[in-house]
């Protein structure tokens, strides 16, 4: 009966339950599914991370590569992220070149990478004007069941936290760089910028990390990120539905205490893997 | 792939002449159709062949372009495979209907021709890290009568014997810079050594036996084919299975052994063949496409 | 080269660190015990971790770790064709793809599916065909998803043996499972199940007999349904490698066979209490 119900009025299913203040799958509206988080287990790439967040499922690879800088700034390196949603994570992304969705993530991410001071591009820089990384920060959603962006953060963070560089020196006299892949050196993680994304029901009742149904279903979604602060650093809200400010800042007091949480996850998991070495 | 349709009462006819040995068109189960080699066929080509087995046709031209080795290997040089299923050959190639059959030929006879002692690719390095030689092999099926490999790799070896690459000299400039000349005299050529070249023989199997050389009808009764390419000496440098079947191990071990007998008996004519047309010369009349 | 404008910019140009260290380039010692502790000329696999079922949009999905191997296979469909005009009335189609993730190679791939993927989508589509009942899904399309996340050798052979698990885990009906083991021959000794490096260094022996072979094997109707293999190699040794694969195969089939029960039981409902 009840999978008939929410089969055939999906929308009405979900009100019952936002009615009594609970969701479909047993939690309260601004409770979040269980995270998980596994650091380094990809040793190809120079920093990894996968995170899974409730049924959503995201890796991130980061591999550095060397080359030259522009001639606007001489002194930068560069960080390319990419999110890609291959056929693999769910039934509605097709193969081929990558579709909106991914498109508008990859270019969400770039922007908290360049609000957020995440890492600051100057600390790429090798010799001004001649050499630098750029870090590939290639974001692979393996299942997906709502809530992508919060889980990309996350993992890019995670995997961010986790690079370690080889050493690079320049001959003087060659002009060319010399690497050594044994010697290697952690990132600088100048800010830790955690999202929290929330789903609007009906006008009013907002729930927070909605799965991919609930995604479907609401009339607007928008993603609060936060540092650790307590500073904002986006706020994304593509369309939907208007949102009054009273409501927004609570959804700001929200996201900076989630934003603890997961900085505290990813300081546990970052201890447990040195531990375990 | 080309595909021709057959009723059970002829798969039935097909199937018992090849236990008793004894194909439609009259063949035994290791015999080659009638075949036909021409090189030098284009002009505009560093080296061109043109092969006829049986309906199949297939024309291979290959250049030879001057490019920058890969950085794994700096001191050879490599060929790239292009296979072009033109819609002359079946109307099914029309539009994009060839591309995936393209992309599987072309990447299977990388495999086998793209090794280093099929052919000496050290000597077609240039100077290291910076020059050498690419061939680029284009192959155009003209015509799709079945047993495409096996003719599309007799037309590239062909090919590959009859290539002319011309010679170049390096000199160093007063800055200590390299300068790439090429050689005056137009005759003044390097051919490439296709001694060790394999040649594929792919093995049909139809009921309870493997045919070499299958026609389309043939084809449609068989579960699988194996492809397997060999050098003059037997040695085997590439096996693939194709078709939708399943086989068991020992007919797989079978057909190796008969795809190896096969294939190292194809190359001792073959050459004969190449350098008996290579003596003629100028004398030599050309055939063409119409003959 | 095209501006790809769907994708955050990047430099035209980078080189991975690796060209630039001073490391001679790997080789493979001749003789004694491999890299990792196991033994050459022995039918030697890497142990394998295998789960079903992780993937909760997909109908069925498998993962296999095997050394650093890892791999993940999704399964969707069967669902109508999206090739309209290539309906079968008979007879489904399976349809494979398979990638590696940007980061899972030592040098970083590129985003779009090389012809090395094409390739290896196509071997793994004709490894599989053999064992599934496409007759049963006339005018529909089966989806066989492989993302490789970490390249560690033998890529293929493992992704067969995934892709086999998730269909079954999808409830396709199949004949048989399909089990991948792939060698590689070095002069007259060979590795079973070989690393990235075994796959790919030079080797330090003699010239002859190099090459690698990948079987897929269907265990309990003994048939091989896919062959590949390249390089340089005598028909005998060549023979003796499939022989070494089926065996290497016939050993990893219970652990296959084990978790595939164990998502089963998971996945069977609960016992009604009425």
């Amino acid at each position: 009966m009840a999978a008939g119900f929410k089969t055939a009025e999906p929308l009405e299913y979900h009100r019952s339950f936002l009615k009594e203040n609970c969701r479909p799958d047993g939690r309260e509206l601004a409770e979040f599914r269980t995270t998980t988080l596994n650091i380094g287990s990809i040793s190809t790439a120079d920093g990894s991370a996968l995170v899974k967040v409730g049924n959503t499922t995201v890796i991130c690879g980061i591999k550095a590569e060397l080359t030259n800088p522009t001639v606007e700034a001489p002194s930068k390196g560069y960080i390319v992220p990419n999110v890609d949603l291959p056929p693999l994570c769910s039934s509605r992304f097709r193969p081929g070149p990558p579709g909106e969705q991914a498109q508008a993530a990859s270019q969400f991410i770039a922007d908290v990478i360049e609000s957020s001071d995440v890492i600051q591009t100057e600390d790429l820089c090798i010799e001004r004007g001649k050499l630098c990384w750029v870090l590939y920060c290639d974001i692979m959603c393996l299942d997906y069941d709502g809530n992508l962006l919060d889980a990309c953060i996350i993992a890019l963070l995670a995997a961010l936290k986790n690079t370690q560089l080889p050493e690079v020196t320049i001959k003087p006299e060659a002009c060319t760089p010399e690497v050594n892949l044994e010697k290697r050196n952690g990132l600088l993680i100048h800010k830790h910028p955690v999202g929290t994304s929330f789903c609007v029901f009906d006008n009013s009742i907002l729930i927070v990390d909605p799965t991919a149904e609930e995604e479907g279903l609401s009339s607007a979604h928008f993603t609060v990120v936060t540092d650790e602060g307590d500073r904002l650093c986006s706020v994304h809200k593509p369309g939907g539905t208007a949102l009054s400010g009273e409501k927004l800042q609570e959804c700001i007091s929200r996201a900076t205490a989630r934003q603890r949480e997961i900085q505290k996850l990813i300081d546990k998991v970052i201890q447990s893997v040195k531990a375990a070495e | 792939m080309a595909t021709v349709q057959v009723s059970e009462a002829e798969k039935v006819y097909i199937l018992h002449g090849i236990r008793d040995d004894l194909r439609v068109d009259g063949r035994s189960c290791e015999d080659y159709r009638h075949m036909e080699i021409e090189t030098d066929v284009v002009s505009n080509t560093d080296g061109s062949a043109k092969v006829t087995l049986g309906h199949t046709v297939v024309l291979v031209g290959i250049k030879a372009e001057i490019g920058k080795p890969r950085p794994m290997v700096p001191d050879e040089g490599y060929l790239e495979f292009f296979v072009d299923c033109s819609a002359n050959a079946t109307p099914e190639f029309e539009g994009r209907g060839g591309e995936e059959l393209g992309t599987e030929l072309s990447n299977t006879l990388y495999k086998v021709f793209n090794n280093k002692r099929s052919l000496d690719m050290k000597s077609l390095c240039i100077s290291p890290g910076e020059h050498c030689w690419l061939l680029y092999v284009d192959v155009l099926l003209l015509q799709c009568d079945g047993n495409l490999y096996d003719a599309i790799s007799i037309a590239v070896k062909a090919a590959l014997f009859n290539t002319k690459i011309p010679r170049v000299h390096i000199s160093a400039d007063d800055e200590g810079g390299k300068e790439i000349e090429l050689s005056d005299d137009p005759y003044d050529c390097v051919r490439i050594n296709v001694e060790n070249v394999p040649c594929i023989v792919t093995l049909c199997k139809v009921g309870h036996r493997h045919v070499v050389d299958a026609t389309l009808q043939e084809k449609a009764c068989s579960v699988a084919s194996l492809i397997i390419s060999v050098t003059h000496k037997g040695t085997v440098t590439c096996v693939r299975k194709v078709g939708g079947g399943s086989l068991d191990p020992e007919s797989i071990f079978e057909m190796t052994e008969a795809g190896k007998r096969v294939g190292k008996a194809l190359h001792a004519p073959l050459m004969k063949l190449l350098q008996q047309e290579e003596s003629l010369g100028k004398k030599r009349q050309k055939v063409g496409f119409l003959g | 080269m095209p501006t790809d404008n769907k994708r955050v910019r990047r430099p035209e140009v980078s080189q991975s660190p690796s060209v630039f260290a001073c490391r001679p380039a790997a080789v493979l010692p001749a003789a004694g015990p491999r890299a990792d502790g196991r033994r050459r000329d022995q039918v030697d696999v890497r142990p394998v971790f295998v789960r079903c079922g992780l993937v909760s949009q997909a109908k069925g999905s498998a993962y296999i770790e095997a050394g650093n191997s890892k791999l993940m296979c999704c399964v969707y469909g069967p669902r109508e064709t999206d090739r309209k005009d290539e309906t079968d009335m008979k007879c489904g189609r399976l349809i494979t793809d398979m990638r590696f993730a940007p980061f899972s190679c030592p040098e970083r791939g590129s985003w779009i599916q090389g012809s090395e993927e094409k390739d290896l989508s196509l071997m793994l589509q004709e490894s599989l065909r053999p064992a599934v009942c496409l007759h049963r899904y006339p005018r529909s399309q089966v989806e066989v998803n492989v993302m490789v996340l970490e390249n560690s050798g033998s890529v293929l052979s493992h992704a067969i043996t995934c892709a086999s698990l998730a269909l079954a885990d999808a409830g396709i009906e199949m004949y048989d499972l399909v089990l991948g083991c792939s060698i590689r021959q070095d002069g007259a000794s060979y590795m079973v199940d070989p690393t990235y490096l075994e796959e790919n260094g030079c080797s330090s022996g003699s010239e002859d007999n190099q090459g690698r072979l990948t079987v897929a094997f269907l265990p309990s109707l003994n048939q091989i349904s896919g062959l590949q293999s390249d390089g340089e190699m005598a028909e005998e040794t060549l023979t003796a490698g499939v022989r070494t694969c089926i065996e290497g195969c016939y050993k990893l089939y219970p652990v296959i066979q084990q978790a595939l029960a164990k998502a089963t039981r998971k996945a069977a409902p609960p016992p009604s209490e009425s």
